[in-house]
């Protein structure tokens, strides 16, 4: 007979499962715990955050229509001064897109707005089609010859055909699911955009 | 488990008694007495680097908006009175002097700080900025580091200031040193004994467990 | 039997009729049977593959944002340490880990020492046990040299530089290791590859059949008698204790122990006051400068001061490697009968305490500069420490043991 058979009268099962509980879901506790620093170590690391650091861009130089690119974390940030007449397009081509009031898109909460700018003139976005990550092309010109001859003027992306307007909304029946992405930015002067970073995290809007 | 306990405190005997094992530099060092706390004595510590060390050393391992976000700077500030304006907080604490002009002056390349309080400790620090004395021939020497190429730099402050003031100049410059040597050892410290109370809650429930199921064997 | 329970007993049915996992468990775990009378000294086998398994861990993660180049390395330990989130705790954990596996390790060792654990029939587990110390010794040291600091190029020069003290081959054989005229880029890159891929794989391998090779003969307890010669109508040993639940919940109480002690080292002493990190390697390694004290890591220096005790290089060489070489044939080298030290005549006792104290002392002595005094309290500890290899054969044969118990105590 073995010692487990002889004393099997006296062992308390109760006690033993909830002991065995408390020390597996204490350990478990404890193992989700230590996977924490595991996991977020992928997170960007303080090098890759510093080099993704706000950039300023100088839009003294930019001219009525024009397009400026600046590079932000690697990734193209456009600058584009919109003329009266552009900003007067915008309106009309609602009824011709997917998310005109840009609901399902990602923009700051003050870049929600019929313009998606702070102000007006500046429309301030990331050039990546938001597809399948290439990069549009600007294409300002009413019924430019690549794109139709109904193009009123905005962004075409030569990968899969994406098309999006002057404020970066995109198209009905194209790929691309959601508007351009506007990211945080705001003005430092005038003259200066400072893209990465919010006007509630310096400065004023 | 008597022999076990042996064993246990001659371990942490000796890991306790063992002083860094590259110590003995063959003089007696004063001991810094810098609290990685005072964030006051950082700050200032910062500042005096800047003063008086960054002409000629950089912290190359060390970017600005760390130190403003670890000591609870303004990251405009740190930049404003660290670099006087000339780096951005996203870039590494910089040395003045121009590459090979350390060279032609001192006929060596002053080292990169980052390390200094983990490669000689704080007392070797503060020791050093303090070992300064004039010869009879008005030279200065440092009896910590016999012929070191480095000048006095603290020697304003020696002579103009009280003794105080100048043991806590050289403290705040070690304070920061110190910290900057592993800007991380706060949050380890105060990580420490949160992990250590888990366990040991985790240890007794195993204790009790296994003692449960040890009910079963005759011994 | 529920609906849930059924369908999970078919489930585990699928697939144990493709994959031995039912027999698997009950072989070594389930139906493990294990001496009762374990002591202390039985928590370090299992410590040792807690340890080895939290190296893996931290090391696949410091291997992420590591780079294996003499321009690169010192650099990104640094940016491990401040830049990446956790950086400081996986690095800590895994160079902690280092000095607590071999702390670990040579316990365990101890324990084999004490209880006779090399005797027959577990020769072979010592042998791969022994093994497996060699490599770990290869990838600790192979390890130290990635930081690339002042003591890991230092103490790789030191090293590597023994294989030149081979006759005729030597100095091609350091070239060839190194792969260059001094320690360079080459060689870290290789050291590297062996560290994190070809060594780890061996340790596995190795570990894996320690394991099968003591289940196979089962375990040895501090008692050193066999518990398989008493068995009860079922055929279990009588003393013998199924390893699930009682030693896994004994040793799950040990392993959070040893953790505790762990996290205090990680938290509040993680350099192991200059030993598990030592201060010169917060330096980047310098070709032109030697540190004024180079010292191996502290599990490597009682075999360091023994190579330092010769005033002879390649005898130097010869003599710390046969300081290893001599534990693999302990269990031909001790004749006595009597496993467990508990019953072992005197002469074995004071043999032991004199190995173990050479032992001791000449890891100290390793950490010292060597002064002529020193290099010869280490010529004295050397000699001891071989006394006992050579000894023992002839004290053992005819020890005066005591009787040994039937049955476990």
């Amino acid at each position: 007979m073995s010692t487990e058979e002889q004393n099997n009268v006296s062992v308390n099962l109760q006690r033993r499962k909830i002991l065995t509980g408390a020390t597996g879901v204490v350990g478990a506790a404890g193992a989700t715990f230590l996977a924490v620093p595991f996991v977020s170590s992928w997170q960007p690391s303080e090098k890759a955050k510093a080099a993704g650091a706000p950039v300023n861009a100088d839009i003294s130089q930019l001219q009525l229509g024009q397009m400026l690119t600046v590079a932000w974390r690697g990734k193209p940030v456009w600058v584009v001064r919109r003329t009266s007449d552009m900003l007067g397009g915008l309106a009309p081509l609602d009824g011709q897109l997917r998310d005109p009031a840009s609901l399902e898109s990602i923009q700051p909460k003050y870049c929600q707005n019929p313009t998606r700018a702070i102000k007006d003139e500046y429309l301030v976005v990331v050039g990546i089609c938001t597809h399948l990550g290439c990069a549009p092309l600007y294409r300002p010109a009413i019924g430019s010859p690549d794109v139709g001859a109904d193009w009123q003027g905005g962004f075409f992306c030569p990968c899969h055909g994406s098309r999006f307007d002057l404020a970066g909304r995109v198209f009905q029946s194209v790929p691309a699911p959601t508007n351009l992405v506007i990211p945080p930015h705001h003005f430092l002067t005038d003259y200066l955009i400072r893209i990465g970073e919010g006007p509630a995290e310096g400065g004023v809007a | 488990m008597k022999q076990f306990l042996l064993i246990l405190s001659f371990c942490m005997l000796s890991l306790s008694a063992s002083v860094q094992a590259s110590g003995g530099y063959g003089i007696t060092l004063e001991p810094a007495q810098n609290n990685l706390r005072d964030q006051d004595s950082l700050k200032r510590g910062a500042i005096l680097f800047s003063n008086y060390c960054m002409a000629c050393h950089s912290l190359k391992y060390m970017r600005y908006n760390r130190i403003a976000r670890n000591l609870g700077w303004d990251e405009d500030a740190i930049v404003a009175e660290m670099a006087y304006g000339q780096s951005t907080v996203y870039e590494d604490v910089t040395t003045r002097i121009l590459p090979g002009v350390a060279m032609d002056v001192f006929g060596t390349e002053p080292p990169d700080l980052s390390l200094m309080s983990r490669l000689k400790g704080t007392d070797y620090i503060y020791s050093f900025l303090r070992g300064y004395e004039q010869n009879e021939k008005g030279e200065w020497e440092n009896h910590v580091l016999k012929g070191t190429a480095m000048p006095n730099v603290l020697e304003g402050i020696q002579r103009h200031s009280s003794e105080e003031e100048y043991a806590e100049a050289a403290r705040d410059i070690t304070n920061f040193l110190d910290y900057v040597g592993e800007p991380s050892k706060i949050d380890r410290l105060d990580l420490g004994w949160k992990v250590v109370a888990f366990l040991l809650v985790l240890l007794l429930l195993a204790y009790l467990l296994k003692r449960e199921y040890w009910k079963d064997i005759e011994h | 039997m529920s609906e849930q329970n059924k369908q999970q007993s078919t489930l585990l049915a699928w697939f144990d009729k493709r994959y031995p996992l039912i027999s698997t468990w009950n072989k070594h775990v389930g139906e493990y049977y294990a001496p009762k009378n374990f002591n202390f000294w039985y928590f370090f086998g299992a410590l040792a593959l807690l340890v080895f398994v939290n190296q893996i861990v931290s090391g696949i993660w410091l291997t992420m944002s590591y780079k294996p180049s003499a321009a690169e390395a010192f650099n990104s330990i640094e940016y491990i340490m401040r830049d990446v989130q956790w950086g400081w705790l996986i690095r800590y954990m895994h160079s902690t880990g280092a000095s607590a596996f071999f702390l670990v390790v040579y316990l365990h060792m101890m324990r084999g020492l004490l209880y006779g654990s090399y005797k027959e029939p577990r020769e072979l587990v010592w042998l791969l046990g022994m093994m497996l110390f060699l490599v770990l010794m290869a990838e600790a040291f192979m390890g130290y040299l990635l930081p690339w600091g002042q003591m890991s190029y230092w103490g790789a020069q030191v090293i590597i530089s023994l294989f030149g003290a081979i006759p005729v081959i030597g100095p091609d054989l350091a070239l060839w290791v190194r792969g260059d005229f001094v320690i360079s880029d080459v060689t870290l890159n290789r050291f590297f590859a062996l560290h994190v891929i070809a060594l780890p794989l061996v340790l596995v391998i190795l570990i894996f059949m320690h394991i099968v090779a003591l289940h196979q003969v089962g375990s040895n307890n501090p008692d050193g008698v066999e518990i398989k010669k008493y068995k009860n109508n079922k055929g279990l040993p009588i003393d013998g204790i199924a390893f699930h639940p009682y030693y896994s919940v004994k040793d799950t109480m040990g392993a959070v122990f040893f953790m505790t002690l762990f996290a205090l080292v990680i938290f509040y002493a993680p350099e192991g006051g200059g030993y598990f990190i030592e201060a010169p390697n917060f330096e980047p390694a310098n070709p032109l400068k030697t540190p004024d004290h180079i010292a191996p890591v502290w599990y490597f220096t009682p075999f360091y001061a023994i190579l330092r005790a010769i005033p002879d290089k390649f005898l130097g060489v010869v003599a710390m490697g046969g300081a290893i070489a001599v534990l693999f044939a302990m269990p031909w080298l001790d004749r006595c009968k009597v496993k467990s030290i508990r019953y072992r005549g005197i002469s074995f006792k004071i043999l032991l305490t004199i190995l173990v104290v050479s032992f001791v002392v000449l890891g100290w002595l390793g950490t010292q500069p060597a002064t002529p005094e020193l290099t010869k309290l280490a010529q004295i500890f050397t000699a001891l420490y071989f006394m006992f290899f050579l000894v023992l054969p002839f004290t053992s044969k005819n020890e005066h043991t005591k009787p040994v118990p039937e049955r476990v105590t």
